[in-house]
């Protein structure tokens, strides 16, 4: 425990220098643009700016990446709160509850309550980085493919739960998302499925276009859809004292926060789309233990200081499987693995003693890069809420160009905008026919894991499905789902003989 | 009970059905070694054991169908301001490459920002102009994304 404070302190001196604090200051500055436009999400923006670090020792080019990172985590919530745009897949839950406030005038509690809890959840995270890093790592060994598979289930079960219509509507939006994961190449295999002859198609479906089409065309599609007189209306515009959340909505969020932040970590330890599960986690367990459930969907600020301190301090636990053993749990860590790499610098058991500045020096400027990040997001509260102030058909055309520019940008990729059109018309006739977006898409990132883990698991098996149940962690899984799936429905059975079906109230 | 509803879940059901049907063209293999097909084959059989469930619980809940003079109206879903600015946003992705993103971005903001019911053409142009400007500096010569340059070469 002495040693490790030792050597955080230490680590402090070197990421405090000012040549470091500079870069930590350029990536958290160059990360929220990124997350703040939708389309370049972290991977993109890290994946682009790798070569600008070429000039750079290890270490500040580490943590200017970093920062990139854990800036883009921030402004994507941003964007996900003012225009229901998800810049990245964690912040997808954010719209939510996040757009919900801001379309009743409390944009900036949204966005300061995101950022500070975002900033607590990271410092819990960077603390539990340092003392729990080689334990908790040697833990997530634990996890095989069918582990994989059942916690999987786990996570599409509670995010059905999760959506504000019917679960069966949540369930059906899941498979669907599922069923379009698998197009493209097998990820065992290589061979293409629902190609269709179509090179495009090989690639799969760019989950970028997915989020943006069902949520920003489709929500800017909803608008277009009311008479033009009330594009004139602007949502409510917070007056000064409003924009900052009032002593009420921390107490509300302070205990959200702190959960967030256990189960981020916790998560983030697990191969996988760690920010997304965590965030859907988090959602799930403050709406369930709430004690008014049907604020939820309805911009309780729960839902966004819980989901938004989890995607964060997931982020941050993210690093301890990378650091400690090499092994990157997500295409994040994966492309951060790479600028290790290319730095001359091999992540894993030696990392501590061979490169200790490094190790030490990074995780000291997560902490720094955090705080550089509440420093810029708060005093920014009132500019972006103030984005709300433009009236509807003027910010709609203005959307939408965005929208299409970010889309082009991913992968440079005119189908892509097709894609997101296509998936934007969807996000219009569900929104229509209140069927919820959020299940799909996160099925759809998902997907692939969940089959490529299904398949391995059968293999490893002979074919015997027993696997799943066998092995205890998987088990535990499969229980909690089987508990998640059927409390609800036993609790509608019993609501319904008392005469009131309070679910459906419940889920609007 | 909406058909609106039941419409909806038929439309899934056959989306499932249509799953299964291209899964069987794949091979299949069997649970000791699962092939290419075998995973959505399975999801397209969910899809369709789920749908029915839907139309089944949407029969239970409410038996009297809420009979409607139509069953929804084409114009009332899709107004025509609705279908002018979709069709601009289709019209311009078909014409991005030939037109170069900053004529794109430009001629995409005219057009809708006057169908959504802006009157003055001078704040229009102006308006169109500079946030095609802003986006070609911040997109192609700051962040250097190659868009494309079209017929003028920017």
């Amino acid at each position: 425990m002495l040693e490790s404070l030792q050597n955080l302190a230490n680590g402090f001196g070197i990421a405090t220098t000012i040549h470091n604090l500079f870069y930590c200051l350029i990536g958290a500055i160059v990360g929220t643009l990124i997350g703040v436009l939708p389309g370049i999400g972290p991977i993109a923006g890290i994946a682009l700016l790798i070569p600008a670090t070429f000039g750079l020792n290890a270490t500040s080019a580490i943590i200017m990446l970093a920062g990139i990172y854990y800036g883009a985590m921030y402004g994507g919530s941003t964007t996900s709160i003012l225009l229901n745009v998800p810049g990245e897949t964690a912040s997808v839950i954010t719209c939510i509850d996040g757009y919900q406030m801001a379309q009743k005038g409390r944009a900036g509690p949204a966005l300061a309550i995101a950022a500070i809890g975002s900033f607590i959840a990271g410092t819990i995270g960077i603390f539990g980085l340092v003392f729990l890093a080689p334990p908790l790592a040697q833990a997530a060994l634990a996890f095989g493919p069918p582990e994989f598979f059942s916690l999987m289930i786990f996570g599409f079960i509670v995010l059905s739960n999760v959506t504000g219509t019917s679960l069966l509507k949540a369930l059906m939006m899941a498979t669907i998302g599922l069923i379009i994961g698998t197009i493209g190449l097998d990820p065992v295999t290589g061979d293409a499925r629902f190609s269709f002859g179509s090179i495009s198609l090989l690639g799969g479906i760019e989950f970028v276009a997915v989020a943006i089409g069902l949520f920003g065309i489709g929500e800017v599609l909803i608008n277009v859809h009311q008479p033009t007189e009330l594009l004139d209306q602007r949502v409510i515009v917070p007056r000064f004292r409003d924009l900052y959340p009032s002593l009420q909505d921390l107490k509300r969020s302070i205990g959200a926060i702190l959960r967030g932040a256990g189960i981020g970590f916790g998560i983030g330890l697990v191969p996988g789309p760690a920010p997304v599960i965590a965030t859907y986690s988090s959602y799930m367990i403050e709406r369930k233990i709430s004690k008014h459930p049907e604020e939820f969907g309805k911009g309780a600020i729960e839902g966004v200081a819980g989901p938004e301190s989890a995607n964060n301090s997931s982020c941050q636990s993210a690093f301890i499987p990378l650091f400690v053993l090499g092994i990157p749990f997500g295409p994040v860590t994966a492309i951060m693995l790479g600028a290790f790499l290319i730095h001359g610098v091999s992540p894993g058991p030696l990392l501590i003693s061979q490169h200790p500045e490094l190790f030490w020096g990074v995780i000291a400027s997560m902490y720094i890069g955090n705080f550089i990040l509440l420093l810029l997001n708060l005093p920014f509260v009132p500019f972006f809420a103030n984005i709300l102030r433009i009236p509807k058909r003027i910010l709609l055309p203005l959307i939408i160009l965005f929208c299409m520019t970010g889309m082009y940008t991913v992968n440079n990729s005119i189908f892509d905008i097709w894609m997101m059109l296509l998936f934007g018309a969807l996000g219009f006739l569900m929104r229509k026919w209140a069927y919820e977006g959020a299940p799909l898409l996160l099925a759809l990132v998902l997907g692939p894991k969940l089959e490529v883990a299904f398949r391995q698991s059968l293999m490893i098996s002979h074919g015997d499905f027993a696997i799943f149940i066998n092995r205890p962690i998987s088990m535990a899984f499969l229980l909690a789902a089987v508990v998640f799936l059927t409390i609800p429905i036993i609790r509608m059975i019993f609501k319904k003989k008392g005469g009131e079906d309070t679910r459906e109230k419940v889920r609007g | 009970m909406n058909r609106d509803e039941i419409i909806g879940g038929m439309v899934i059901f056959i989306f499932g059905a249509v799953t299964t049907f291209l899964s069987l063209r794949m091979p299949i293999g069997n649970f000791r070694m699962p092939a290419t097909g075998m995973f959505p084959l399975l999801l397209g059989i969910l899809l369709m054991v789920l749908s029915t469930l839907f139309i089944l619980n949407l029969f239970f809940k409410n038996k009297k169908i809420e009979l409607r003079k139509k069953w929804f109206s084409l114009s009332e879903l899709f107004p025509a301001q609705l279908i002018l600015f979709f069709g601009t946003m289709v019209l311009a992705t078909a014409f991005l490459k030939p037109l170069g993103y900053p004529l794109f971005s430009f001629l995409l903001m005219i057009f809708l920002l006057r169908i959504l019911g802006t009157k003055n053409w001078g704040f229009i142009f102006l308006l169109s102009l500079v946030t095609g400007l802003v986006s070609y500096l911040l997109f192609v010569q700051w962040l250097k994304i190659p868009l494309p340059k079209g017929w003028i070469g920017l």
